[in-house]
């Protein structure tokens, strides 16, 4: 039986061999460049980030029209709100005196400091728009229904939890437009029966919008409730996956 | 302990099809990574043409109007107008969310799973259900504003003259009806409250009084409109044979919901002018208010 002898490596193979099979390489990413199925599979199962996915799936699933990546874009754009908020925050200051004229400042002093405003917002937006498509995706795909029926409940959680989190967010440029609309808002609050007074004075700091709404609003903004969208998206997603991916046809 | 563990119907996963699977790099991280530059490119495009709005610094003496909440609330503002705060603001609200997170537990069969409209007709339920859902609402919207009688009044000359104007929006059923005086005044004690001669300690009791008229515009009617309504419409879509699955009767509810929703939103957004009087988006103007002096 004839021996089959590799061909002598080309330019390409040894250079290719240098970037990827090397000492630094492996030690950040222990498998090969993903460019054969063991190290595809490798790379998804082994990297921190990819791992939320399964290493296969089944191939209907990879059908944009099946998710229009509604989901993966609303994660999408709570990280993107992730980091034009922090660059936000960097010149924003939660006090009366302050926070208007900050705004100002950032838009008018700060490099680029317009475009990360304009982006924060317009992904806010799009972030409430999109997690309430996938909420119809799921629900038209019928994707609530046995085992997946808590992971729809913490869906619906999350849906709040974005509502509340553009809320928060809305009072911060201190103008009129959002000194209105959260009085608005929370005069909504206020009208439950037995707990919205005392809720929507828990939520302000007071009886109207003033100073203490406004840190309230803020640290609810910047921390406590991405902390707790960060647990339940967690959940939401560690849920997918031990649900055996997305609901197909049976 | 094992046998009960075991003997319990358990929802598992579905079995897997090794062969009809695919590897998630690179046919899903691909999808991915587009479906994100495209989002990313979109959204920089968007945010250096157009300007996040900022208006004048806050002031509690200078009310705009119409004061309007964040678009996304603006559907709980619309429905504000029509109802008892409260039931508008928070109870509906609440409830709704209720039911929409115990969707799962009502239908738990797996017909329909993993596709869209995979079962017999979940497309001409949805369809029909959202465009009544959405000629509902606007039809509501509209008679609670007074447009109804005002377009019969003033497009075809039909008018039902003083002893039909009860019918002219849900409000005149308690101003245009003669309601007796003790109607609006029934005294009532709250929770157990006992009576008290008028020279006990604390004495004499204090009534509560109900506003019999007001709770049937405030609360009676929206509460029928909004449980009887898509109850109606779910029913006769059982008579006439669409829905024959707990599943056919969610997706009648839910895109009723959902045209519903879209509605008020619409409505709350683009045709609420000043004072919340209903106008063509065109129409819509914002005046800043007056220092001062409240707007509402």
């Amino acid at each position: 039986m004839a021996v089959e002898h590799p061909a002598s490596p080309t330019i390409a193979d040894k250079i290719y061999d240098k970037l990827f099979h090397n000492y630094v390489w492996k030690s950040i990413f222990r498998t090969g460049y993903p460019n054969t199925p063991r190290n595809q599979m490798l790379v998804v199962a082994t990297n921190v980030f990819l791992h939320l996915h399964p290493t296969r799936i089944h191939r209907t699933h990879v059908k944009v029209t099946h998710t229009y990546c509604l989901g993966g874009l609303s994660f999408f754009m709570f990280l993107g709100l992730t980091v034009t908020g922090i660059l936000l925050m960097f010149y924003y200051v939660p006090s009366v005196d302050r926070a208007y004229l900050d705004i100002q400042n950032i838009q008018t002093n700060v490099q680029f400091g317009q475009l990360m405003r304009n982006l924060h917002r317009w992904m806010a937006h799009a972030m409430v728009i999109l997690v309430f498509l996938h909420m119809m995706r799921v629900f038209y795909t019928g994707a609530y229904k046995p085992p997946r029926e808590f992971n729809w409940v913490v869906g619906v959680v999350l849906l709040v939890l974005t509502f509340l989190l553009s809320f928060t967010g809305y009072l911060l440029p201190w103008d009129q437009l959002a000194f209105w609309a959260i009085t608005v808002g929370t005069n909504i609050a206020g009208s439950a029966p037995v707990l919205g007074p005392k809720s929507r004075f828990w939520l302000l700091g007071g009886l109207q919008v003033g100073p203490d709404a406004l840190i309230r609003f803020y640290t609810l903004h910047v921390i406590g409730l991405p902390l707790l969208a960060a647990i339940f998206m967690a959940v939401h997603f560690w849920r997918i996956r031990r649900d055996g991916g997305l609901a197909r046809p049976l | 302990m094992a046998t009960a563990v075991v003997a319990r119907p358990v929802a598992r996963p579905q079995a897997r099809a090794r062969d009809e699977e695919v590897l998630v790099w690179p046919d899903l991280v691909f999808i991915e990574f587009i479906a994100a530059l495209v989002f990313t490119i979109t959204l920089f495009a968007l945010a250096s043409v157009m300007n996040a709005p900022l208006l004048d610094q806050a002031n509690a003496d200078v009310t705009p109007n119409p004061s309007k909440a964040p678009w996304y609330l603006l559907n709980l503002q619309e429905l504000l107008l029509h109802m008892n705060a409260a039931m508008a603001g928070v109870i509906i609200p609440t409830i709704w969310l209720v039911i929409m997170g115990a969707f799962p537990y009502f239908d738990r069969d797996n017909d329909g799973q993993g596709a869209y409209f995979a079962t017999e007709n979940s497309v001409k339920i949805t369809v029909v259900a959202g465009v009544i859902g959405i000629v509902g609402t606007w039809a509501l919207i509209l008679w609670d504003s007074g447009k109804i009688a005002f377009f019969l009044n003033d497009w075809f000359g039909l008018s039902g003259g003083d002893r039909l104007r009860f019918l002219e929006n849900v409000r005149s059923f308690q101003s245009q009806v003669q309601w007796p005086d003790w109607a609006s005044d029934i005294p009532y004690l709250p929770f157990n409250l006992k009576i008290l001669a008028s020279d006990a300690p604390g004495g004499p009791t204090e009534f509560q009084h109900i506003d019999f008229p007001g709770f049937i515009v405030e609360i009676a009617i929206p509460m029928l409109a909004m449980v009887a309504l898509p109850t109606i419409m779910i029913y006769a879509m059982w008579r006439l044979g669409w829905v024959q699955t707990r599943r056919d009767a969610l997706l009648a509810l839910f895109s009723g919901f959902i045209g519903a929703y879209g509605v008020l939103t619409l409505a709350g957004t683009a045709f609420r002018g000043q004072g919340q009087e209903l106008v063509f988006p065109w129409e819509l103007k914002v005046s800043e208010g007056i220092p001062g002096q409240e707007a509402h």
